[in-house]
């Protein structure tokens, strides 16, 4: 099993709101799972507790044997920088980077930029975006910001994607092929994706879909099986 | 982190130009300030130095307490005067020169030495009478001691050697008297006859009040005070002056004459040059205070308007030092720069002030211009308080940006 969360609770504000209550459940290595709920159920409290953005009130979470809670600030992001690959609603690109820039800075961190450029440029070739590397953020459509926000996530091949809403901000053919992108990472490079989504269909796209509904995991289909879908 | 912090450095330009110029203003004025103060204090000290003796070696004469002569009338009694003892305690002149001129030859620490007589004179020519003091002095050991030489302006100072009855007098005691060069005047001293004395030379030393003196070869002056063989003072240069304050209080220990040093001599003088000092460093505080502020006001700003960035460097795995690196050194290169282009700037402007002339045409020092420092302590100096503001009003706002979780940052912005 590569990510697991047992008896997870989320408490914020003062006076003290709960967010999450006595989360558990597994998401095996390669698995493609959408969290889906309406707005305020807690699925992307959830997404950001078991990415280690987060730290649970209560209960634990496990990536990869490791616990989150007790792994060391300089191993916890290195192992963020190496495993995980994070996309956003909002790409968050940086505006005096070009895109190439953008997608090879996780690389700066453990000086891997002239190993990755390569694959760097293959990403934003396979995106569509072979004529825009050396664009500006501001010199690009939202949809091509967004792939290489993902391009982004990618470049460290990590082996944990999280995406929250990835297409909240795009329009369907845009978000119909960011998600395209996303599940073939899925396939090819057996990257394990939590996608948080309130779109059914694009929750469809995933191997398994917990719901959420006032912070708790509604009853929903088993954990997954390899091949299941 | 360096690599971004200049791009976000380059992509707001007005705003890194504008900080750029506070650090670049204060240095370079700190540079100019600095130099014009230093060179000045540096000209101040080197006239003290050259225009009178390094160390004065002088009759000591104190004046008589109430107790003062218990112990030569009555040993160890405890004496109550009817009518106490006042007036002066010592003596008129140096006692046993000899031995004083021995001990400087043979101190490796002399330069020169120049035994002197002075004596309050009356200098008459026709009806105009003028009281003044008239030195007697070796002019050729004198010109070793002090630059009286190079303040004349008629006529050499060695005009006076071997005596002969010259004098060389002041150019504001010329103009008193009324007197030019080659008259002769009449000198008396004491009440006793006078003495005609013909003029040789005149001197501009730059001060009013040495240039109300008058000088004569010693041994003229001491047969016209009826002191042969004796001298009032011994006028002594040093090879390293700053050692003056240390040897004057070594010699004062051993002998009973009074030795002062040139800088116990100009306390006044040397606390108006300490207060400059302080000034001085006021002003560039207050200066670099207002440039750090300007640095800490838009490096608070950019943390702001950068907290996205900051969400997702974090999400990449880029730790807290990471981000304090990133604003901080934003901090310290505008601080660099601008502190570079300073010293620079600074260093022009020295030059381009080192070309002013200063001084009135008709003194002695006509031609020279202004004395400015060009010491190098200045310039590392400037340059350490310029990195160090820009480094104190840089790493409260990269703390700050350190201290961003990017939970915060993304819950805000979604």
């Amino acid at each position: 099993m590569s990510i697991e969360a047992k008896n997870v609770g989320k408490v914020v504000g003062d006076p003290p709101v709960r967010i999450l209550a006595n989360i558990s459940l597994m998401i095996e290595d390669g698995e493609f799972v959408s969290l889906t709920g309406k707005s305020g159920s807690g699925k992307s409290t959830l997404l950001y507790l078991l990415s280690s953005l987060d730290t649970p009130s209560e209960g634990s979470v496990h990536i990869s044997g490791n616990d989150l809670g007790r792994m060391k600030s300089e191993e916890l992001y290195r192992f963020r920088n190496v495993e995980m690959g994070f996309v956003f609603q909002f790409n968050y690109l940086i505006a005096e980077l070009s895109a190439l820039e953008n997608v090879l800075m996780p690389t700066l961190k453990l000086h891997r930029k002239s190993e990755l450029k390569p694959f760097g440029e293959s990403l934003l070739e396979k995106f569509g975006l072979k004529e825009k590397m050396d664009r500006f953020p501001r010199q690009l459509s939202g949809g091509e910001q967004q792939r290489v926000a993902i391009a982004r996530a990618l470049i460290m091949k990590p082996k944990y994607l999280f995406a929250d809403e990835p297409t909240g901000s795009l329009d369907s053919t845009n978000g119909a092929l960011v998600m395209e992108i996303i599940k073939r990472a899925n396939q090819d490079q057996k990257t394990t994706v939590i996608l948080v989504t309130h779109d059914e269909d694009f929750a469809n796209l995933a191997q398994r879909t917990i719901r959420l509904i006032d912070g708790k995991i509604a009853a929903g289909p088993e954990p997954f099986e390899q091949g299941s879908r | 982190m360096i690599f971004l912090a200049f791009r976000y450095l380059l992509e707001r330009r007005k705003q890194t130009i504008f900080t750029l110029l506070g650090v670049f203003l204060g240095t370079m004025t700190y540079v100019g300030v600095s130099g014009f103060f230093l060179g000045f204090q540096n000209y101040m000290v080197q006239q003290l130095i050259d225009n009178s003796a390094q160390i004065h070696i002088q009759a000591r004469q104190d004046v008589l307490t109430e107790h003062g002569l218990d112990e030569a009338f009555y040993k160890h009694a405890y004496v109550q005067w009817v009518s106490p003892p006042s007036g002066l305690l010592g003596y008129l002149e140096v006692q046993d020169p000899q031995a004083w001129y021995q001990r400087l030859r043979a101190d490796q620490r002399v330069r020169a030495f120049s035994p002197l007589i002075s004596a309050p004179v009356l200098f008459t020519l026709a009806k105009n009478s003028v009281s003044a003091v008239l030195t007697g002095c070796d002019p050729l050991q004198q010109a070793q001691v002090t630059s009286i030489a190079k303040s004349m302006v008629d006529g050499k100072f060695s005009d006076i050697a071997g005596g002969g009855n010259r004098v060389i007098m002041g150019d504001e005691l010329m103009k008193r008297i009324g007197a030019a060069k080659d008259q002769v005047v009449l000198v008396s001293i004491g009440g006793r006859d006078s003495t005609p004395m013909k003029v040789v030379g005149r001197f501009i030393s730059g001060n009013r009040g040495s240039d109300l003196q008058a000088y004569a070869a010693l041994n003229d002056v001491q047969r016209m005070n009826g002191t042969p063989n004796r001298v009032t003072e011994i006028a002594v240069r040093l090879k390293d002056y700053s050692q003056a304050g240390s040897i004057a209080q070594d010699w004062s220990r051993i002998s009973p004459e009074k030795v002062e040093s040139w800088d116990q001599q100009n306390v006044n003088i040397l606390s108006v040059i300490k207060m400059q000092t302080t000034l001085r460093f006021t002003m560039i505080f207050a200066i670099l205070l207002v440039a750090g502020f300007g640095i800490y006001n838009v490096l608070n700003m950019t943390v702001t308007q950068k907290r996205q960035d900051i969400a997702i460097l974090r999400s990449m795995g880029y730790d807290t030092f990471d981000i304090v690196t990133l604003f901080f050194t934003q901090g310290v290169m505008v601080g660099a720069v601008g502190g570079v282009c300073g010293l620079l700037s600074g260093y022009l402007l020295c030059r381009y002030l080192q070309t002013i002339s200063f001084f009135p045409p008709n003194s002695s020092h006509a031609g020279e211009t202004l004395h400015i420092s060009l010491d190098w302590a200045i310039y590392l100096q400037a340059s350490m308080l310029a990195l160090v503001a820009a480094s104190i009003a840089s790493i409260l706002p990269a703390r700050a940006a350190g201290k961003l979780t990017p939970i915060e940052i993304i819950r805000a912005g979604a």
